[in-house]
């Protein structure tokens, strides 16, 4: 009786979450296979992928800019006294400017886009799954998948990059402005010395990485969607699980990114 | 319709923007590095790349000129490293210019300086070989340091015995730190030499009350200091000084030779100055004179009043106090 209870316990504490991770990985590659698939494949939604894109880029833009901006003003606020503690305080732009476009700016541009697209995503997709509506779809002859997650991800993939430009330029103007108040160093001086600071190892890989955070974004959010569970709950659930796994795989898609460009720009 | 072609005017100014910014930011990152822009390659040869890399700085006279483009091994002693210099540069550097390795400020990244040459040589042209000047290694800075802490570990060393001798009151500095006697002497002195040097002042200030009383203009003092004339002429003395003293000498010489003369020859002054006997008859003729004198004066009387020679005597007398009539006139 006890030992019955206690398989149950490991089974359904331990093996069961193990299982369904596997079970989730495994469902979500072939999501990605079939997107792939589909991509290349016509016809091909091009106002429906300008509409997404219209949604996701510019709709994202306000909160990635002000998110960057405020990142770049306190990271400058507050790394400034140490640096003048060490005397290294003319080091700020080179420090900032290359910690905001290899790290900072993608990371937190893929992160607000994680709770704000692939949330929306998932509540979206959901919905139409539970008022079948994408059932229906299939019913008309329209390729659902098609039309549906391909415009999506392909949308969140073009568009988070450019996301990132904007928002590391605007944290790096937030930056420069704390520098120009409180360290009378002229933005002329803090731009020159950020792109003295930065090279092709520093942007290449940072914006190669920023394709594939939007990537997974959208990706996370219209398998989330598309597989929801019946229901209103399985709306949220689906909309909650999208933006945890979405930001969840931003940091291990940023640290094989990483990992792969320190191989390549090795110096 | 309006609305989904608004969207679409709002996404391609969105997506023209960004495109545009990153490419702004690849030629900005691009630019720094030379990528773009004509430029020449030169090299130099170090001994030691100190830490330098690939896209380190190049500086001519502290501007940025280029950038290092390949740095190569080529046996354990010799490390080739290419620089790309920017073409308009080209105009300045010459053949003698010198390249050294350095770094950007304490903490900053290698960087190569090129130094302009003295001479006036040709200007460099691409693949030209640079001078190399190989500054002071850290290691070697190290090794330097190392011998001169070993000098400064036995300098204390001696310090400290000597600081020891003199806490025990060895040696004369020793005893001067603790002799307390030698302390008061010492202060007593101290007041002397203050009481010295105020009485040196006080002498001092009527000195100076003295020389600003001198009329410099027309003492003598004040010629001599100041006429440049008199100075010829000061010289003219002196130099007549200079001769009259050597005429001297010359003559103090001959008078020598004349009294050793005297002294040696059987002359008429020898004989005199070593005759005694001499003197004992000068005196006896000269005793012969003075009575031979006398009864001449005696003689004399008489001629006055003889006859026939009296009339003579008394026109003198006459004449003589005629003249002394006259004089007082």
């Amino acid at each position: 009786m006890l030992d019955l209870s206690v398989t149950k316990f490991v089974k359904s504490k331990l093996v069961e979450p193990i299982k369904h991770f596997f079970v989730q990985i495994g469902e979500l590659s072939f999501f990605a296979g079939r997107f792939f698939k589909e991509v290349f494949t016509p016809p091909f939604e091009f106002k429906e992928l300008l509409r997404q894109c219209y949604q996701m880029g510019n709709r994202s833009l306000v909160l990635v800019g002000v998110t960057g901006f405020i990142i770049g003003l306190v990271m400058t606020l507050q790394s400034r006294p140490t640096l003048i503690q060490f005397g290294a305080v003319s080091w700020m732009p080179n420090m900032t400017g290359i910690s905001i476009v290899r790290e900072i700016g993608p990371v937190i541009t893929a992160l607000i886009c994680a709770g704000r697209i692939a949330s929306g995503i998932g509540a979206e997709l959901g919905s139409m799954r539970v008022t079948e509506q994408i059932d229906a779809m299939e019913v008309s002859g329209t390729n659902p998948f098609k039309y549906l997650v391909v415009t999506r991800i392909l949308a969140t993939t073009l568009m988070l990059p450019l996301l990132v430009v904007f928002g590391d330029l605007i944290a790096l103007y937030g930056s420069a402005l704390v520098e120009n108040l409180k360290g009378d160093v002229s933005f002329q001086l803090y731009f020159n010395t950020v792109f003295d600071a930065l090279s092709f190892g520093d942007v290449v890989p940072a914006t190669i990485k920023s394709f594939f955070f939007g990537f997974v974004i959208g990706l996370v959010g219209c398998y989330k969607g598309y597989y929801s569970k019946k229901g209103t709950a399985g709306v949220g659930l689906a909309a909650n699980t999208a933006v945890v796994m979405a930001s969840l795989l931003v940091f291990v898609v940023d640290f094989i990114a990483v990992f792969v460009s320190d191989i390549f720009y090795e110096l | 319709m309006g609305k989904t072609t608004l969207e679409n005017l709002k996404l391609g100014i969105f997506v023209v923007i960004g495109t545009i910014l990153l490419l702004l930011a690849a030629y900005l990152i691009g630019n720094r590095q030379n990528m773009f822009g004509t430029t020449f390659e030169i090299t130099a040869t170090f001994k030691d790349a100190s830490g330098l890399q690939n896209g380190n700085n190049v500086r001519f006279s502290g501007i940025n000129v280029g950038t290092v483009k390949k740095i190569e091994m080529l046996n354990d002693t010799t490390i080739s490293v290419y620089m790309i210099i920017e073409e308009k540069m080209q105009k300045h550097i010459k053949k003698d210019a010198i390249a050294t390795i350095g770094s950007d400020g304490l903490v900053g990244s290698m960087l190569i300086n090129i130094v302009p040459g003295a001479g006036n040589t040709k200007l460099i042209e691409p693949g030209d070989e640079l001078q190399s000047f190989s500054k002071v290694a850290t290691q070697d800075m190290m090794n330097t340091l190392n011998t001169t802490n070993e000098n400064a570990a036995l300098l204390t060393a001696d310090l400290l015995k000597v600081s020891h001798a003199l806490t025990q009151g060895e040696g004369t500095l020793g005893k001067l730190l603790h002799d307390s006697s030698m302390a008061n002497d010492l202060q007593q002195t101290i007041t002397n030499l203050k009481y010295t040097s105020n009485h040196a002042n006080s002498t001092m200030a009527e000195l100076n009350k003295m020389v600003r009383s001198i009329n410099f203009e027309e003492s003598t003092a004040g010629v001599l200091l100041s006429d440049t004339a008199s100075a010829v002429k000061m010289r003219d003395v002196i130099s007549n000084l200079d001769a009259s003293s050597r005429e001297i000498k010359s003559m103090t010489q001959n008078l020598n030779i004349i009294i050793e003369g005297i002294k040696k020859e059987d002359g008429a002054i020898n004989y005199l100055s070593k005759d005694t006997a001499l003197v004992g008859h000068l005196k006896r003729t000269m005793l012969n004179i003075e009575q031979g004198t006398e009864s001449f004066n005696m003689n004399m009387e008489a001629l006055k009043h003889n006859f026939l020679t009296r009339g003579y005597f008394k026109k003198q007398e006459k004449k003589q106090k005629k003249e002394a009539k006259e004089l007082p006139d």
